[in-house]
């Protein structure tokens, strides 16, 4: 405790008493009362699991025993198993698809809409409003785009208009997974969206101007002026779609292609330590493979970082 | 009209036709929840109900009856697992972000970074973990096991809170310190109406994150009693084409589901906007 008890437990005292020089002003004990229920829930479900996670990676469990040590053994099957390999593959592709266009097209939509006239807040509505579908709403929205079934959904009705016998979208070993994409795709746009407008106002109007006076021509005024002029916010930008991303690998797979795929087609890591718990009840194993994702989620962070302090010394 | 101006009508027209290309998914939904069954499955895909005859039954033969696809209990259950995350959430993470913010203690740079790195570990990837802890409290298939897990995720609230009371002016604090208001009192009376606006962010974002959320129900809650409406909603995703429920109903039930979040979306949206900006957009 920071701060004798004797003290505050005299109540009146706080007022009374000489007051204490702004600087050497502590407030150890509301502090702890304040934040407690917050730090306790957040150590109880958050910081015991991430610990907790890493020592059942090292057992086996089932749940109706408790674990039991089996030192490396989830690891060492981990390197072994080659769907492992197939699932980081998947979910890197799932992730590179999917973050990079939606960085592309978000600051794309967000130069269009960074502009006033009459009625720009309904048609931003128009943009944002995807940001209030959960991810199992749209799965069957699209589900029904990309049909397999019946008759033909848009898309595939499209394609056959051209002549091209459309491919069995979730169906297929090479398309259910950038299927997958265009869905999560559109879900991360609004929020991807509203950030890149965000950057894009603070950009003092002059000096675009001034380019255009120059004669620079759209392509050159992204290039050398908007682009770097948002990098700090295509950093955020990647992040949180990388953690939507995330996300989407579970909820669309899990509705969208419940086995996983033709031949693991869209089995992403986390879709697949959700089949080794809860399918196989192999939770042991499953906690050595959410350490892999932890380790594969840092990693894409540190990347990002190390892209963005590149980037920096080049310009 | 000038050239300028050609210009410009033509980048609202184009702004105009992307804008409804990018919500021309939730119109095919509302659409097709008014048709009937038989033009859903149509060869040619079908944009229009028939003669403008909106088929408003569907809703009816989703919520009730032979074709039910959403019940009532999932509905409650949404509700009351948004309601009781968002608002215990909200308590604890206002809260924590007036201490963070204001109150001088050991630890809470330790703690503040703690918050922060949680932001990069979604619940997703401690699943497994979670569910241990939650199974040996005793809380699985029961309605805190659904809500406390999620309430606990506090980093997210409690940063966007900090940053929002941190901006509050130190004389405002000290004054009240020398009337005598204990921090109890100033959070009460003072830190939560001044962080209005930052409340109403923090809700917009955690209500349709709450609502929309999966993976966690499907875990927590097995039981049927305790199913939430995304729970409802993959079921109709995974089952064969067509086998039980007629699309038409399937896109009913996803609007009935849908339509409450695009609503408060609508509604909040610069508030949400704001959640994620930290100010505005013009």
């Amino acid at each position: 405790m920071p701060e004798p008890s004797i003290a505050t437990n005299n109540a009146p005292a706080a007022s009374v008493a000489p007051k204490r020089p702004r600087t050497g002003r502590r407030d150890g004990r509301s502090a702890i009362l304040m934040m407690g229920p917050n730090v306790g829930m957040f150590s109880l479900f958050v910081v015991i699991p991430i610990v907790a996670g890493i020592y059942l990676s090292f057992t086996t469990w089932n749940i109706d025993n408790s674990p039991k040590w089996v030192g490396l053994a989830n690891y060492t099957k981990m390197f072994n198993d080659p769907i492992v390999g197939v699932a980081v593959g998947n979910t890197v592709k799932f992730m590179l698809f999917g973050v990079i266009p939606t960085v592309l097209i978000a600051l794309g939509l967000a130069m269009l809409i960074n502009v006033r006239f009459r009625f720009v807040g309904v048609v931003r509505s128009l943009y944002l409003i995807p940001a209030a579908m959960s991810f199992a709403a749209s799965a069957i929205v699209w589900r029904y785009i990309f049909l397999d079934g019946p008759g033909y959904g848009v898309v595939n009705w499209v394609i056959s208009q051209f002549g091209v016998p459309p491919p069995n979208w979730l169906v297929s070993t090479t398309y259910a997974l950038p299927a997958l994409d265009v869905i999560a795709i559109w879900l991360s746009l609004p929020v991807a969206t509203i950030l890149y407008l965000a950057a894009l106002q603070r950009i003092p109007a002059s000096v675009i101007e001034a380019a255009t006076l120059d004669g620079a021509g759209l392509i050159r005024r992204v290039r050398y002026i908007i682009w770097p002029m948002v990098r700090p916010m295509t950093i955020l930008v990647a992040i949180v779609a990388l953690l939507s991303f995330t996300n989407g690998s579970f909820d669309l797979v899990n509705i969208l292609t419940p086995t996983g795929g033709t031949n693991y087609a869209t089995t992403t890591l986390i879709f697949y330590i959700y089949q080794q718990a809860f399918a196989y009840g192999l939770y042991g194993y499953a906690a050595a493979l959410a350490v892999l994702q932890i380790v594969l989620i840092g990693g894409a962070l540190v990347a990002l970082r190390v892209f963005y302090l590149l980037g920096n010394r080049r310009s | 009209m000038s050239s300028a101006k050609i210009a410009h009508s033509a980048r609202v027209l184009f702004a105009t036709l992307v804008g409804l290309l990018m919500a021309a998914p939730l119109f095919y939904m509302l659409t097709n929840s008014l048709m009937t069954a038989a033009q859903t499955s149509d060869l040619t895909p079908q944009l229009i109900p028939h003669n403008l005859d909106l088929h408003f039954s569907n809703y009816t033969a989703a919520l009730s009856g032979p074709t039910e696809v959403i019940y009532a209990q999932s509905f409650i259950n949404s509700g009351i697992f948004t309601f009781f995350v968002v608002l215990l959430q909200w308590a604890l993470c206002v809260s924590g972000g007036l201490v963070i913010a204001k109150m001088r203690f050991r630890s809470r740079n330790v703690i503040t970074a703690l918050l922060g790195v949680s932001l990069f570990i979604p619940i997703l990837t401690t699943l497994i973990p979670t569910f241990f802890v939650t199974l040996k409290l005793g809380i699985v298939n029961t309605y805190p096991g659904l809500i406390l897990p999620i309430v606990a995720q506090t980093g997210f609230g409690t940063l966007l809170f900090r940053q929002y009371i941190s901006q509050m002016p130190e004389e405002l604090f000290d004054a009240a310190r020398i009337d005598g208001a204990n921090w109890w009192m100033i959070l009460r009376r003072m830190v939560i109406p001044l962080a209005r606006p930052a409340t109403g962010a923090y809700v917009a974002i955690s209500v349709l994150t709450a609502w929309n959320m999966y993976l966690w129900p499907l875990v927590a809650a097995q039981s049927s009693h305790l199913e939430v409406l995304t729970q409802t909603l993959a079921s109709l995703g995974n089952q064969t084409f067509g086998a039980t429920s007629p699309q038409n109903i399937v896109y009913a039930a996803i609007v009935i589901v849908t339509l409450p979040m695009i609503i408060v979306f609508l509604a909040v949206q610069p508030a949400f906007v704001r959640g994620l900006t930290g100010s505005g957009v013009e």
